[in-house]
């Protein structure tokens, strides 16, 4: 080693008030040679280097955000509710992928294009019920019972996880029905569908959502079941009439669970 | 001494079990352990002070407030650590992100404070070095520990552990007793466990738990205490105790009502415990 540090670059080094070339020559120069590292690491103070540190430890540790939540990050969502909306097990793109899956299946089997599309159709509301029956709670959500003894509202959890869970489903299915649908009604199961989900949120008020969103598949199958069973033609309840009913039903859940002193308890943040 | 919890003639049915039949106790600050054998109604306890579950009938006071009210709730969960029985992790996170998603639902803010704070409970657990590890990939004790250190997170005042030392390897162990006696200074701890050896490390009270009911309260000494005179050793089972096992000694250690002449010796706090909660069946050597 030809130099070493002296104490006017040791300091200005310290300070921070090198300019750019110099200080990376320093720090190429302090790489190389213990005596110099050593003359710098008594001159920084040490707050400064708890500061550093913290940092350092900082960038290595904060977690890593997932495409669900930087996708959130993006419309607004703050990072500490994009983590908490994330971990809704029916917010991964294995559920997401999965849903394609199904429906296409649905879409591509060996049946006459009209019974293929009706099929879609019928099973297309369910496909954001299950979703949002899938966002919280006992059963589906591994850590249930370490947030249920958390102060963070669980009514809060439930309903942004639920609007979530929602808008990806809705996502997911409007091309879907486009393609699986043949141009016929291909936008036909989104008000059944809110409508259900108003239903699922209604009922989960005073049971446990999956239990809730359990209940509202099984009557919504019953009710197809036996429709189709008594010879009737399932269509009608896609019907532009009918759809009339599924809106009244979706905005009166609407009104129900953003009046509901709990849900709105929920969302009254208090420190 | 203040106490911190009041729990007054609390039953809780499920189908038909019943988990708790008239429980009443009051705990002060310190640490307070739960022996009992399985289905004793421990975990169904602990649930219901973690403010998880409410019972049929009676009445919890919890830091001086009312879980049935959701203020209340609110208020004792904000001093609340709760370690599950069975903790669940979220699949994909690493230790930092699950403990890091609790501090969140925790209200701790601002992120920088937060993470200090998810850093040194990790260190407090001693998991620093596996922090950037998936949780799903630790084994079953280092897991428990990721969920003690979740429970740590803000240096609650009320600590509610369920078995926390199941999976954990002797060091490990008295690693945890150490953290806990720390934390049991002036805040109030309880936790449930089989193992009599913890409860007399670490507990100023002890409640043992049977078939739903409250069989003793006091302290570890009058746990052992109520098996004076009734511990005796042979070098034979005696067939007259109401239970039995042969030491490492190659002695029996008989516990019952010893017949004249029986050897005397020292009780211990699991003589006491075995007494109250044992069934006259002999324990096999």
């Amino acid at each position: 080693m030809t130099w070493h540090l002296d104490s006017a670059l040791t300091q200005g080094y310290v300070e921070g008030s090198l300019s750019g070339a110099r200080a990376a020559s320093v720090e190429a120069h302090l790489l190389a040679c213990e005596q110099c590292r050593e003359s710098v690491a008594a001159e920084v103070p040490a707050t400064r280097l708890a500061s550093v540190w913290v940092g350092v430890q900082n960038a290595v540790d904060a977690p890593r955000a997932s495409w669900v939540e930087r996708l959130l990050g993006r419309i607004g969502v703050q990072p500490e509710e994009a983590r908490l909306l994330a971990a809704a097990p029916s917010l991964r793109i294995s559920w997401l992928l999965s849903i394609c899956v199904v429906m296409g299946f649905v879409g591509a089997a060996p049946l006459s294009p009209d019974r293929s599309t009706l099929g879609f159709l019928v099973l297309a509301p369910l496909i954001p019920v299950l979703g949002v029956a899938c966002a919280y709670g006992r059963g589906v959500d591994p850590t249930y019972e370490m947030t249920r003894a958390t102060p963070y509202p669980a009514g809060r959890l439930l309903l942004l996880r639920a609007a979530a869970v929602l808008v990806a489903s809705i996502a997911v299915m409007v091309p879907l029905g486009f393609v699986l649908s043949r141009g016929w009604q291909p936008l036909g199961w989104l008000l059944p569908s809110l409508a259900l989900v108003g239903v699922t949120l209604v009922a989960a008020r005073w049971l446990e959502l999956p239990v809730a969103g359990a209940a509202v598949v099984g009557s919504y199958l019953l009710v197809v079941v036996a429709v189709v069973a008594d010879r009737q033609d399932i269509t009608w309840i896609f019907s532009g009439t009918f759809q009339l009913v599924w809106l009244a039903a979706a905005v009166g859940c609407a009104v129900f669970v953003t009046s509901s002193p709990a849900y709105r308890a929920a969302f009254r943040r208090t420190s | 001494m203040t106490e911190t919890v009041v729990v007054t003639d609390v039953t809780k049915r499920f189908a038909r079990t019943q988990a708790l039949d008239g429980v009443s106790f009051a705990l002060s600050s310190g640490v307070t352990g739960f022996l009992g054998p399985n289905g004793a109604g421990k975990t169904t306890l602990l649930r219901m002070l973690a403010t998880v579950l409410a019972p049929d009938q009676g009445s919890l006071r919890v830091l001086g407030r009312d879980p049935s009210s959701a203020a209340d709730r609110t208020a004792i969960r904000r001093h609340l650590g709760y370690l599950p029985q069975e903790p669940g992790f979220q699949r994909g996170f690493s230790v930092f992100d699950f403990i890091d998603y609790v501090a969140i639902l925790k209200e701790l803010a601002p992120a920088r404070s937060r993470h200090d704070e998810v850093r040194r409970v990790i260190d407090q657990v001693d998991l620093t070095t596996v922090s950037g590890k998936r949780v799903r990939a630790l084994s079953g004790g280092m897991r428990r520990r990721v969920a003690l250190a979740a429970a740590l997170l803000g240096d609650p005042g009320f600590l509610v552990l369920d078995e926390p030392t199941a999976g954990l390897d002797p060091e490990q162990r008295l690693r945890f007793r150490e953290l806990v006696s720390r934390a049991g200074e002036g805040r109030t701890v309880v936790l449930s466990t089989h193992q009599t050896e913890d409860v007399a490390a670490l507990c100023h009270d002890v409640v043992v738990l049977h078939e739903g009911r409250v069989r003793f309260q006091g302290s570890p000494q009058q746990l052992a205490a109520l098996a004076h005179d009734r511990v005796w050793s042979s070098d034979t089972r005696d067939h007259g105790a109401r239970v039995a096992w042969r030491g490492g000694d190659g002695m029996y250690r008989n516990l019952g009502d010893p017949p004249s002449g029986a050897s005397l010796v020292a009780p211990t706090l699991e003589d006491g415990y075995l007494l109250l909660v044992g069934h006259g069946e002999q324990v096999a050597a």
